[in-house]
């Protein structure tokens, strides 16, 4: 058995060892005996805590990254299976809580940092000039005006070459390419997802010279992310173990439809230890969500293993299945879960994924993260794009991390807006370029030095 | 197909020149497009695909075969920074082509699912030179007396002459650039040889051109003015094969007169081996994980391919 506290005996009972011993033990010289610690394999508490710390020490003391990632999942118990794409009512208020995470409406205010950080920017270089200029204040200002209106103007040129691209990827799929009739239950897989597929690869390509993060990323089709993490306190229930006092465990197991990793990681979005709101405390236990127990193997991966260089995740895109879809949704008089279905998706799939790239860099809930973990998120079903963005600011969301930690995860989404109205007759009809634009903002964010 | 190459030559009445046409040899040796730049990011998506993708150690041919495919084309895509007419291009999965020809009173046709397409809006200018086009009428195509031309293919009874694209009228990107092919079976007998995925290359690359063709030209068979060329890559995650299809003629009844060529380049590795799990003699690692014997010329000749008809 497995247990988190495993440790050999150390045989130090042979005579002939004995000539070794003087060069080997580290005694310092004024203490005669042992230290006296709890046991370590008796049951009672202090030996547990033992054990618990021992486990600790040998996490933190793991050479490699992938050896940590071995220790930390290596003990197997039953543990919650959380979906990010559910059916589950009210799933987003229930993963907030699982998650510590705050969801803030709206998307953040990326122009108003951009614009701070520009006279900042400005401001050092004017001092790290020849000589500090008593008019430095002056053109500060107007170098700030005229940087914002020529990143201002650049993009904007070219909106009608990105719609051009986005209207050419929709009728390609939907009206253009010959196609079989969708199969039953499967019609995501007939048109949303190729459509989805080809908009990403082709906006992708045709931003990269703006964003040089892009030229150096790695895009991924149907990856895997997985992240395990403890939660809270239980009672076991039934069994051998019954009785015990157990931490609460949960796995997300999650295939985003399209993924784009960078080697760079993106900038932090407001500071580490912002408060923007509450996470909703549930009283019930996480089986009444519903959510049901499995016990398997305890997985943590980004997408690609440890040794890739695009360690840090850029945007993931997901796809709404046909069981999801609105028009099931509006049938069975649950309206208000269309937005709960996109919000529970974002923001199980980003926590994963934002901890899951945190535990690559070597943070895990005892060796909290020194710096926030941002990545962003678009969800569709073809037609209307939900887009989040999460910052990761802890992961010590255990029993005893939690206690003192002030921070809490956040998560900013928008609802869902549809793309265009109908497609009809080799034509796109109603269009809408700010779900475009807010793609393409998306796309292009990256970190402040590039 | 029995005979492989040989076949697929006779069928489409289609002249072999062995390596790439010197269009696709010029961008290669051209210092300006610096292919030698994206070596680094090529040995990184060779290893994502062979090593890091999955949570095995090794993942399946069935997962990296297409993994390292599209971070190929992911690379390519993003050189539509220096040339922006790369954006004109649109590829597309699961379409159907439908040819029909008469090759010596036997009723030929290619249909189906085939690889993955590339479109683009402008076609591809016409690679080889107008006395070379001619001199093909020298040429004469190899027979393989005594196995029949038509041996190993599928006997149909076909109620309707087909000629199809697989798009609508007035799809902008209406010239087919490139097709890609990969043999990502896992078990060795499901996959094609390079001599059989060859040949099929070449089959479905003139489909293409053939219905292409019907479409711009008409139905009746003549020797076309302005020659279609289509492109393909085949590859089975490791081994790729290039080739260059240029239709000249639609009268494909007789076996003399102008022939269609065909330029291939086959059997290029991109790299010798991938060692997934370290190679352990005697508790002493003597082979680590990695990607051994990469060569960077099979990416700029699927580089080239690429860029081919806009550079």
């Amino acid at each position: 058995m497995a247990a988190p506290g495993g440790r050999r005996l150390l045989w130090t009972g042979r005579r002939w060892l004995s000539q070794a011993e003087p060069a080997v033990s580290p005694q310092p010289p004024d203490s005669f005996y042992p230290p006296i610690v709890a046991s370590a394999t008796a049951k009672s508490k202090a030996a547990k805590r033992r054990r618990l710390e021992h486990f600790k020490q040998r996490v933190h003391a793991a050479p490699s990254i992938e050896e940590k990632l071995r220790l930390y999942g290596l003990l197997q118990r039953p543990k919650y299976v959380v979906y990010p794409q559910t059916f589950a009512l009210n799933a987003d208020r229930w993963y907030r809580s699982f998650t510590k995470t705050v969801f803030v409406p709206g998307l953040p205010p990326r122009t108003a940092s951009a614009a701070a950080k520009a006279p900042a920017a400005t401001e050092v270089t004017a001092e790290a000039g020849t000589a500090p200029q008593p008019g430095a204040e002056a053109p500060a200002p107007a170098r700030t005006a005229a940087a914002a209106a020529a990143a201002g103007a650049a993009p904007y040129l070219d909106v009608r070459e990105l719609r051009a691209l986005a209207c050419d990827a929709l009728l390609q799929e939907s009206f253009y390419q010959h196609k079989r009739r969708p199969v039953l239950y499967r019609s995501q897989e007939h048109t949303p997802g190729p459509f989805l597929t080809q908009l990403v690869s082709s906006l992708a390509a045709s931003l990269c010279g703006r964003n040089p993060l892009l030229a150096a990323s790695s895009l991924d089709l149907k990856p895997e992310v997985n992240y395990y993490w403890h939660h809270g306190e239980e009672v076991v229930v039934h069994g051998h173990r019954k009785g015990r006092v157990d931490p609460v465990r949960f796995q997300i197991d999650d295939n985003p439809y399209l993924q784009i990793r960078v080697p760079k990681q993106l900038p932090e979005v407001v500071p580490l230890e912002s408060d923007l709101g509450d996470v909703p405390v549930i009283d019930h236990k996480p089986s009444k969500l519903p959510l049901f127990k499995r016990q398997y193997e305890n997985k943590v991966f980004i997408g690609s293993k440890v040794a890739d260089p695009c360690c840090y995740g850029h945007t993931q895109f997901h796809l709404i299945p046909d069981k999801l879809k609105r028009e099931r949704l509006v049938k069975a008089n649950l309206e208000d879960q269309i937005e709960v279905v996109y919000r529970a998706n974002g923001i199980a799939s980003l926590f994963a994924w934002t901890a899951a790239q945190a535990m690559y860099q070597g943070f895990w809930s005892e060796a909290d993260v020194t710096r926030p973990f941002v990545s962003q998120a678009v969800v569709t079903d073809g037609k209307y794009f939900a887009f989040f963005c999460y910052q990761l600011n802890t992961l010590a969301l255990t029993v005893e991390t939690i206690q003192n930690n002030p921070r809490k995860n956040i998560c900013w989404g928008t609802e869902s807006k549809p793309l265009y109205d109908v497609v009809e007759d080799g034509s796109v009809k109603g269009f809408n370029d700010e779900v475009l634009l807010q793609l393409v903002r998306f796309l292009l964010n990256r970190p402040k030095d590039l | 197909m029995l005979e492989g190459v040989r076949q697929a030559q006779w069928l489409t009445k289609t002249k072999l020149v062995e390596g790439l046409p010197p269009s696709v040899l010029g961008i290669i040796d051209n210092p300006a497009h610096r292919l030698e730049e994206h070596e680094e990011r090529v040995k990184q998506a060779v290893s994502h695909a062979r090593l890091w993708d999955t949570r095995e150690p090794a993942p399946r041919r069935e997962h990296y075969c297409p993994v390292l495919f599209e971070d190929l084309i992911h690379i390519c895509r993003l050189m539509s920074m220096k040339y922006p007419s790369l954006t004109k291009r649109m590829l597309s999965r699961n379409y159907k082509i439908a040819a029909t020809w008469e090759r010596e009173s036997i009723l030929l046709q290619v249909r189906g699912l085939n690889g993955i397409l590339m479109n683009s809006m402008a076609p591809i200018p016409p690679v080889a030179s107008k006395e070379e086009i001619l001199a093909t009428e020298a040429h004469v195509l190899e027979t393989f007396y005594p196995i029949s031309p038509t041996i190993d293919l599928q006997e149909v009874n076909v109620y309707k002459e087909l000629n199809n694209t697989g798009f609508r009228d007035g799809y902008p990107y209406s010239h087919p650039h490139t097709l890609f092919f990969l043999e990502s079976a896992n078990v060795r007998t499901n996959r094609f040889r390079p001599e059989q995925l060859r040949a099929k290359m070449l089959m479905f690359a003139f489909g293409n051109a053939l219905a292409k063709a019907k479409v711009l030209y008409g139905n009746d068979p003549k020797v076309l003015e302005q020659p279609i060329v289509v492109q393909s890559v085949g590859t089975d995650g490791q081994l790729f094969q290039f080739m260059v299809f240029q239709l000249n003629t639609t009268d494909l009844v007789s076996s003399d007169g102008i022939k269609n060529l065909v330029w291939v380049d086959s059997d290029q590795n991109l790299y010798e081996k991938a060692q997934c799990v370290p190679e352990v003699k005697k508790r002493v690692v003597t082979k680590p994980t990695g990607i051994y014997g990469f060569q960077p010329d099979t990416f700029k000749k699927f580089l080239a391919l690429y860029l081919h008809g806009t550079v």
